[in-house]
């Protein structure tokens, strides 16, 4: 259900087919002459649009099956691609850290807002030593979770940003995946830009091997 | 000779000369044509194939790298059955590759990536049994067999340019590998030339190993600043952890036509980190106002050189730099003969020749850019050389061709011999012929050591060339005799074939030398040294009272030994105070250092182009566009030959002023990757005769110096001379490099 969702949306993307969804919106042309202008004024300022609102107001507060969200105790459900604060993942089967120390999202990033080290560790491999993404800068355009070659950094739902230090949010530890929840096989993989295509195993050719 | 062949490359007539390849005719026609292996300063590999072509008339395909074209032929360069065969290559060369993309160090400017996305290798039907090859450490460079394409662009670099011939391919079809030659681990000079020309990552640096990606680092051309070759070369800066400054991470060259040594490579974090310090600026003015000369050293820019010459017109001081000072007294002498400012050669004429003559340099470690055109010469000409120096040198051992060993400080009659050889039948005026009817060759040939047969055979190896060299190394500069051996040389030039390259010490002897006036340097006080040692220091090297920027970290030019003015870029900020600065302090004033590029002396040849204007590029073919080469001065050649001196004659234990390879001075001293070996090296004879032993701690003392070093016997020298590094200290460059000297063992 939901893969049909998504293969839809990939699939037709013609926004300019005729029995598609979408319309042009009715709109007035601008005046052009004084004359025009001064009506306009006159007819904005006279509408009386103000009371619309506040009788809209009025009548919520005495209705009693209110739609609103009493957040912080209610929460709305957020979108599988929705762009917050960043996580890294870790790899299904070793627990391992996915991220591989590229620096491709260094280099994407359009505000400059990742920085990433690496060294070769005592074992030959690539090593992170130190990761930062500067979140007074990050305008979670998603394009290092869409560049991320492993699908190492992600995008995910946590959006409940305070704090006294924007730094508290992006601790590399923090955006790591817990092991409890590699444990619990519960780590959510991100379904927005950059994440396998449905019927991506499909698709993969596979390699010969002699032996 | 000339023959000209015209034939078609798809369908387009194309004129090729003798000696050219299809491969160069397409390139220079800008017809495309792919390769993996092709090496443009090295004969072809021919290891890829992936440059096969089709000719009419020929069944099969041909390879484009290796063939001549013939009169009238048509070649095809693309075809379905040329992309089928060479999208097949491409199969092959990703059967098992492992894909580590990711985290390669050459993963982004990788060959084998660019080819197998242009050939768009989408399907793999070739396999091989994988198997375990081990990473393996070699130094400074590290080599990962498993991603070895076995192009075999490093064994011909190393052997055909390089001249290390360190490295060979073991054969073993799918099983090949790259090994070092004839030993366990890695024995080479470690230029990392093979680093640079591997199209994958099969080798690597060691010490930029894994730190970085080639899409995160930011290229800036510059010039190397460690010796006179000013070999071209890219800095590639990053920030240094995530609150980090920039850093150098690496260093880069256009390996296709040019080639670094491993101090160029490996040797580039010799910046000077400093901050502002008006205090110590200030001391600086007063120390300057105080003073009664500047000595300062040749590792510093033409425009830098320019200022000091300002300063020393508006403060009545005096300059010292006897490196500058006794090459321009030289290259005066030279002149004199010659009517000639310049030396007429160049590193380009040296790989071009077939016969070299070399005097007066250990060359290998002097100045490995004019090694490596010798050994492109020798390997690619097959060029005659002639090696005249007290030393062996095991370097040069594959290159050289004949070794005229003679005896130390008996230069002048070297040179003298020399001439009498090459002019024997050369329309001299009546001055000159009486000089070398004059000559005593006997007691020459007695005092210098050298056989008359040495030379009838030399003249005989010389006989079919046609482009000869003459190069003049450093030891001559500074011999007592330097004045008669520039005439002697110039006077070579002038009534033979040959082109003469005088090899300048440091990395811009020759542009301060042609934009100073120098003074002879006097022991006095109140001297305010410039890079150089002095009351009040001003270095770039991190210790001194006011901290400078270092060579990469400044704008400005470089006079290289091609006489080619190069410029240089900032690589990394320096925010502390520099010579401009200075000079603003005492009304020179100007904006920026390089607003002076423009105003250096014209009379030396300098074009009075503006720093801006300065192109640092080498063409798609290999055409040098880096700066400007200084315009031909001409000068009165009213110079006398004298009559020879005395040979001095050198007895004892010796040591010879000689860097080890990978250093050339106190910057290359201070980078943390190249290794510092500061050991007093002699043969077994050296140590006999100075009375020591493998690993004794030894004072050596000349002159007024007296130096502390480890002895170390180096089982590749010969006879009674050692070499001593300088690189860690100052040396005088007024003393001739071999020093009598008395050898103390410190107990």
């Amino acid at each position: 259900m939901h893969n049909e969702n998504i293969e839809q949306h990939f699939n037709n993307r013609n926004v300019t087919e005729i029995n598609s969804d979408y319309f042009m919106v009715d709109i007035a042309d601008y005046p052009t002459d004084g004359w025009g202008k001064f009506t306009r004024t006159l007819r904005r300022a006279l509408r009386g649009e103000l009371f619309v609102g506040l009788w809209v107001v009025l009548r919520e507060m005495i209705r009693f099956d209110i739609h609103t969200i009493q957040y912080p105790l209610e929460k709305m459900p957020i979108g599988p691609r929705y762009r917050a604060v960043h996580e890294m993942k870790r790899l299904w089967e070793s627990d391992a850290e996915r991220c591989i120390g590229c620096g491709l999202c260094e280099k994407i990033c359009i505000s400059n807002c990742i920085r990433i080290d690496t060294r070769l560790d005592e074992e030959s491999r690539k090593e992170v030593t130190e990761y930062s993404i500067n979140l007074g800068r990050c305008i979670f355009c998603g394009y290092c979770a869409e560049v991320c070659p492993e699908l190492a950094i992600t995008h995910g739902g946590e959006y409940e940003n305070a704090s006294d230090q924007r730094e508290h949010f992006i601790m590399y530890q923090d955006m790591l995946t817990p092991f409890d929840t590699m444990k619990a096989g519960t780590q959510v993989e991100f379904e927005g830009f950059g994440a396998i295509t449905p019927h991506e195993d499909e698709r993969v050719k596979k390699t010969p091997l002699a032996y | 000779m000339k023959k000209e062949i015209n034939f078609k490359i798809n369908g387009i007539s194309v004129v090729a000369s003798s000696g050219e390849t299809i491969l160069t005719v397409a390139r220079k026609n800008e017809i495309y044509i792919p390769t993996m292996c092709y090496i443009s300063k090295t004969t072809p590999c021919a290891s890829c194939r992936m440059c096969v072509v089709e000719a009419s008339g020929m069944d099969g395909f041909v390879l484009s790298c290796n063939t001549p074209p013939v009169e009238g032929v048509e070649i095809t360069t693309d075809s379905q059955a040329l992309n089928h065969e060479r999208v097949n290559i491409m199969k092959l060369y990703d059967v098992n590759h492992p894909l580590e993309c990711g985290v390669c160090d050459k993963s982004g400017d990788c060959d084998l990536q660019n080819k197998t996305l242009e050939f768009n290798v989408e399907r793999q039907n070739f396999s091989a049994r994988d198997q375990l090859r081990p990473i393996k450490h070699w130094g400074l460079i590290d080599y990962e067999a498993s991603l070895c394409i076995m192009c075999e662009k490093c064994v011909h670099v190393c052997n055909e340019v390089i001249g290390d011939d360190a490295i060979e391919v073991k054969f073993g079809g799918y099983n090949s590998i790259i090994i070092p030659k004839n030993s366990e681990a890695l024995d080479c000079t470690f230029c990392g030339e093979c680093i640079a020309v591997c199209p994958v990552g099969a080798l690597t640096s060691s010490g930029f190993r894994y730190r970085a990606n080639a899409w995160e680092l930011e290229r800036i051309p510059s010039t190397c600043a460690h010796c006179s070759a000013g070999c071209p070369l890219e800095y590639e800066t990053r920030h240094a952890s995530i609150n980090g400054e920039d850093e150098l991470y690496r260093v880069k060259n256009n390996f296709e036509f040019t080639s670094l040594c491993g101090a160029g490579r490996f040797g580039f974090d010799f910046e000077n980190r400093a901050s502002s310090d008006e205090v110590a600026f200030n001391k600086a003015i007063q120390a300057l106002r105080s003073a009664k000369a500047i000595r300062f050293s040749s590792m510093i820019t033409n425009e830098e050189a320019h200022i000091l010459e300002l300063l020393k017109a508006k403060l009545g001081v005096k300059l010292f730099n006897e490196d500058a000072r006794k090459f321009a007294s030289f290259m005066h002498s030279y002149s004199s003969i010659s009517g000639k400012l310049h030396h007429s050669g160049s590193l380009d004429a040296i790989k071009q020749s077939d016969a070299v003559v070399i005097i007066g340099s250990r060359i290998a470690t002097d100045n490995p850019g004019v090694r490596y055109a010798l050994t492109t010469a020798a390997k690619h000409n097959g060029a005659k050389i002639v090696y005249m120096h007290p030393m062996e040198d095991a370097l040069m051992q594959n290159v050289i061709t004949q070794m005229m060993k003679h005896e130390v400080g008996t230069e002048e009659g070297v040179i003298a011999l020399l001439a009498n050889s090459l002019l024997s039948e050369a329309s001299l005026d009546e001055d000159e012929r009486a000089f070398f009817d004059e000559l005593d060759l006997g007691y020459i040939y007695a005092e210098t050591n050298i056989g008359e047969e040495e030379f009838s055979q030399m003249m005989k190896s010389f006989a079919r060339a046609s482009k000869r060299t003459l190069i003049i190394g450093n030891d001559i500069i500074a011999h007592e005799r330097s004045s008669n051996i520039a005439k002697l040389a110039a006077l070579i030039e002038k009534y033979s074939d040959f082109s003469i390259v005088v090899v300048p010490r440091d990395v811009n002897t020759l542009g301060v030398s042609l934009i100073n006036s120098l003074d002879k340097d006097e022991d006095i006080s109140n001297v305010v040294g410039y890079n150089a040692k002095g009351d009040f220091l001003i270095s770039s090297l991190g210790s001194g009272d006011l901290a400078v920027a270092a060579l990469n970290q400044q704008e400005g030019t470089f006079v290289s030994i091609d006489n080619r003015v190069l410029p240089t870029n900032v690589a990394l900020a320096f925010d502390g105070y520099t010579l401009n600065d200075i000079a603003k302090a005492f009304d020179i004033v100007k904006d920026e250092t390089i607003d002076y590029t423009k105003e250096l002396n014209t009379n030396a040849g300098f074009k009075g182009i503006a720093f801006d204007d300065l192109e640092n590029f080498l063409a798609p073919l290999g055409e040098d566009n880096r700066g400007y080469i200084l315009d031909e001065v001409e000068c009165a050649s009213n110079g006398k030959i004298e009559e020879l001196d005395d040979m001095p004659e050198f007895n004892g234990t010796i040591i010879y002023q000689c860097d080890p390879v990978l250093q050339f001075n106190n910057y290359t001293a201070k980078t943390t990757q190249l290794p510092k070996e500061n050991f007093l090296r002699g043969s077994a004879q050296f140590a006999v005769a100075a009375k020591i032993n493998d690993g004794d701690k030894v004072e050596i003392s000349y002159g007024s110096t007296k130096i502390t070093r480890e002895f170390k016997l180096d089982n590749e020298l010969k006879g009674t001379v050692a070499l001593n590094p300088t690189f860690d200290i100052s040396v005088d460059a007024s003393r001739y490099r071999f020093e009598k000297s008395k050898i103390v063992r410190i107990v």
